[in-house]
């Protein structure tokens, strides 16, 4: 498969448990990119049915595992478990943690594609990482299409990645859906993916679909990704109508990645209510998402300077809606009064926490009105 | 922001072949090493140091349930050991109960569980709390935990003011490096001045925080990041308990540290030297203590658990011997010797045995007690001190420049720093520029491999159904006010600690007692940092 080389491997790393023990994690994600792969990483304190709702959301190509806490005979049954109830036992799973020799066969025999220790080099980690995703079986675009229009998630994960890779460019369309489809957009480190976690929660717990598109920026020199938002989005209980996608920008300038217009709307054909988009941390002129939602929302925080910064560059003018985000810091005040002054017309000015999950309802009805 | 790693000290002494006296030309010897125990103490504390006291050989222990540890407990005691350290499990460490279903497989796997006071009763049963000195491993929920053994004492008609001990306690570098965090920093670090307060005004003799680098420096950290992200967090304490309206000489002899020793063993003894006098003049000039013990860095040392590898175990009983004496060379109180076998899961008895001995053959065979550092002087440690301590200012410069440590960890500051050295110290390793012998350089398959311990899974079984009884039995309105309470407490900015331990006389159990605060201070998700 040629095209395999068109877009990065993609990787999830997940950290399964309490253990916190993330330096070597955080080391392979990094290497791992430098290699050219996109990776997702969980963060902390993820289960084993999070992990493998994030594989088969993302359309994972390889699932490493990390496991310092020694509980590998515990966990590592449950994820395959989830692998196989969830429908994806094309996905190989492999372990890295502190596993005794006499252990190793244990753990293939069970299903692992492969166990790593802490002294395992990182240059074979990766050959067996390549090997592995390029040895998976994955759905053809034909196949993807006739899955996606019997409602498999399975399906729908896996044509979004022929879409992304440009195969089913002018052969395909998705069915008219009827999705509103919200953009968020901010500097670098508003809060844009924790709000969108918990504005998808709100909007989930009042009966809705939510599917995400979040949009991380590629490693210029590399060409892979470490793709951070889910992370922020996705954490504690998982939902069932909350499906998050992570995409690389790859080289595409604006603030969203390629193909990314079609990918919403493959979501909304799919049935989805409301398809939240979130920008690469913007500057003041990545305006792209406008073009491709029916309402944008600029995140500030306080004390920023942002309020100030932002109020005669572009990125104002397509904001339908304000949130001041981190309302917890000091200054909240201040920036919310600094906004209003400098704006025109009556857009509204929400104040969020997400820390607290705190304004977020307000936003909710604004966008569900 | 772009992170500058810091010049390693191999890096640093590729520079010359050998130091002389040209090298500390214009030092201030009198100002700078003047004898031990004077300020700013770059010799030591005290002058006699280990002539007058051996450093206390502490090793941190706890297994499975609360009985198993009380029976542990006890034997430690009858062969004439003096001061208990408690490690807790997972679970426990993270603020939940044993029945939480993220504790599946992990309750008292790595430390005791204890969810309710009811579990520290019987971690303490028969054993003379007003006797014994105390040390417990905690940090997110360390002030539950202070409170359930407050209250097991006062059942026993013992004060609060005559505990002995030492609570870990030290949320921020959690923070940094070791995750085991639960509320956003702010809350976090005002729950820690709660019990600095509640300290300063009730437990005269508790050691209310122990400032820890270990965890930062074995999530991949140098050793001068170690040493001054550590003594960034005691200052950070400091000013926050002195904007609670705190004197500086009530709190700050009750502060102490915990530090790591690695390879690098002339840095490492540089380090210990470079953090006294830092300290020392900070607590003077910049908040102005008035008492010379307020000055002392005090500190407890510990082996790099990362230094050790799974293969050839019994090398790693070189490794531990070479890091001991650093520590000691270095000045430390007290010092925790690592197992051979620890890479793999909990020592055997064995391996703490011989962990033990590397230690008394120290203190008691090379005669490295006989004077007060012995390398003070020497031109090469003299430069490395002065180097390491202005590599730590050039940090202090950082963090001021974002505002101060906690906006620096709501900014990523230290996350992406250790993550940035671990990620070169890997590349050294993965390209051999970094020897690990038996792993990357000396390798052989012919090894003896040390037996592992495992823990039996019917500990977590009776635990949690323990825990199920002790629900069902307690007073629920009692509980529920209590409850209450500290909700109330928590969203009026007050002091939680008479809330938790009136929480734990009703039956709130930590993860009850988490959640309820969870609520007011909000859950924090920390993040990658790469
Ligand atoms: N104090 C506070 N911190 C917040 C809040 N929301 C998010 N954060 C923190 O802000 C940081 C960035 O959050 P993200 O959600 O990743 O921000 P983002 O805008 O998606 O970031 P990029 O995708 O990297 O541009 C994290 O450390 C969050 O924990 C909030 O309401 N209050
Ligand atoms: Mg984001």
């Amino acid at each position: 498969m040629n095209s395999m080389s068109e877009l990065p491997i993609r990787i999830l790393l997940a950290k399964i448990g309490l253990d916190g023990h993330d330096r070597g994690v955080k080391v392979l994600a990094r290497s791992f990119r430098d290699a050219g792969f996109d990776v997702i990483y969980t963060g902390l304190w993820q289960t084993a049915q999070s992990s493998m709702l994030a594989a088969l959301q993302e359309d994972i190509d390889v699932v490493g595992v990390s496991l310092l806490s020694a509980a590998h005979l515990t966990v590592m049954p449950e994820v395959l478990r989830w692998r196989k109830e969830l429908g994806i036992e094309d996905v190989p799973v492999v372990l890295g943690g502190i596993v005794p020799e006499d252990e190793h066969q244990q753990l293939l025999d069970m299903g692992c594609a492969a166990v790593f220790n802490p002294g395992s080099p990182v240059t074979e980690i990766i050959a067996t990482m390549k090997r592995l995703a390029e040895q998976r079986r994955r759905m053809s675009a034909a196949e993807a299409i006739r899955g996606y229009d019997d409602h498999q998630d399975t399906a729908l994960a896996q044509l979004l990645t022929h879409i992304a890779r440009g195969q089913l460019d002018g052969t395909w369309t998705p069915p008219a859906g009827k999705a509103r489809i919200i953009g968020v957009t901010g500097a670098p480190g508003v809060g844009k993916s924790s709000f969108i976690g918990r504005l998808g929660k709100g909007l989930c717990a009042r009966g809705h679909r939510v599917a995400v598109v979040a949009v991380d920026p590629s490693s210029p020199v590399h060409g892979g990704a470490l793709l951070g938002d889910r992370l922020r989005m996705m954490w504690g209980e998982p939902e069932e109508n909350f499906f998050i996608r992570s995409l690389s920008s790859g080289k595409v300038y604006g603030g969203l990645g390629p193909r990314c217009a079609e990918i919403v709307q493959a979501f909304s054909g799919y049935g989805f209510d409301y398809v939240l988009v979130e920008s690469v941390g913007a500057g003041q002129s990545d305006t792209a998402i406008h073009d491709i939602v029916e309402r944008t929302l600029l995140l500030l925080m306080p004390e920023s300077g942002d309020a100030i910064q932002f109020s005669k560059a572009g990125i104002m003018e397509i904001a339908d809606a304000f949130v001041i985000n981190k309302c917890d810091l000091a200054g909240a005040d201040a920036t919310v009064g600094q906004l209003k002054s400098a704006l025109e017309g009556d857009r509204p000015v929400f104040r969020a926490s997400t820390v607290l999950n705190e304004g977020i309802d307000a936003v909710v009805d604004w966008i569900t009105q | 922001m772009a992170t500058r790693p810091v010049e390693d000290n191999a890096r640093r002494s590729a520079a010359a072949p050998f130091v002389g006296p040209q090298d500390v030309a214009g030092k201030n010897w009198a100002g700078e090493v003047p004898p031990p125990g004077e300020y700013p103490y770059t010799r030591g504390i005290h002058r006699e140091m280990y002539r007058k006291r051996i450093w206390t050989m502490r090793q941190f222990a706890g297994f499975g349930s609360a009985d198993q540890t009380n029976q542990r407990f006890k034997y430690l005691l009858e062969h004439g050991q003096t001061g208990l350290s408690t490690a807790f499990d997972l679970p426990t460490l993270m603020g939940r109960d044993s029945d939480d279903p993220l504790a599946l497989g992990e309750v008292g796997r790595c430390g005791v569980a204890i969810s309710s006071l009811d579990d520290m009763r019987r971690l303490f049963d028969g054993i003379a709390l007003d006797q014994v000195s105390t040390s417990m491993t905690i940090n997110a929920p360390a002030a539950i935990l202070l409170a359930f053994y407050i209250a097991v004492a006062q059942e026993r008609g013992i004060g609060a003011d005559q505990l002995r001990g030492t609570l870990q306690n030290d949320i921020l570098k959690e923070f940094h490096a070791q995750n085991e965090y639960v509320f956003p920093p702010r809350p976090s670090v005002k729950l820690v001045i709660d019990t600095i307060e509640y300290g300063a005004q009730h437990m005269p003799l508790w050691n209310t925080v122990s400032i820890s680098g270990y965890h930062i420096r074995e999530a991949g950290a140098s050793a001068v990041e170690e040493m001054a992200f550590t003594l960034a967090d005691g200052m950070c304490y400091t000013e926050e308990s002195l904007a609670r309206g705190l004197d500086v000489d009530e709190f700050a002899k009750r502060l102490s540290f915990f530090f790591d020793v690695h390879n690098d063993f002339f840095e490492e003894i540089a380090k210990f030297r470079a953090a006294r006098r830092i300290w020392a003049r900070t607590m003077r000039h910049k908040y102005q203590a008035q008492h010379e013990r307020s000055w002392w860095l005090r500190c407890h040392a510990q082996t790099a658990g990362v230094t050790l590898t799974e293969q050839q175990p019994l090398n790693n009983v070189v490794r531990v011997a070479y890091q001991a004496m650093a520590a000691v060379l270095g000045g430390t109180q007290s010092l925790h010797t690592n197992s051979m076998d620890e890479t793999l899961a909990l020592p055997t008895e064995q391996a703490v045995k011989v962990a033990l001995r590397t230690q008394q053959i120290l203190a008691h065979e090379t005669n490295v007690t006989q004077v007060a550092d012995p390398l003070g002087g020497s031109w090469f440690i003299e430069k490395l001190t002065d180097e390491v301590e202005r590599e730590a200012d050039a940090i202090f410069r950082e963090i001021d420049a974002l505002g101060g440590v906690i906006p620096a960890i709501e900014q990523g500051y230290f996350r992406r720093r250790i993550a940035e050295t671990a990620m070169r110290q890997n590349n050294a390793f993965d390209n051999g520029e970094a020897v690990v012998v038996g792993v990357n350089k000396f390798v052989d398959d012919d090894y003896v491999r040390v037996p592992i311990l495992k823990i039996d899974p019917a500990v977590e079984k009776q635990q949690v159904a323990r825990l199920a009884q002790m629900k069902k039995d307690r007073d629920v309105k009692r509980h529920g006010a209590a409850l209450a309470a500290l909700d109330r407490a928590a969203r009026d900015g007050e002091n939680l600690m008479p809330h938790l331990i009136a929480g734990a006389q009703a039956g709130a159990t930590v993860g009850e007692m988490m959640n309820t605060m969870a609520n007011v201070f909000g859950r924090y998700d920390g993040g990658p940092e790469w």
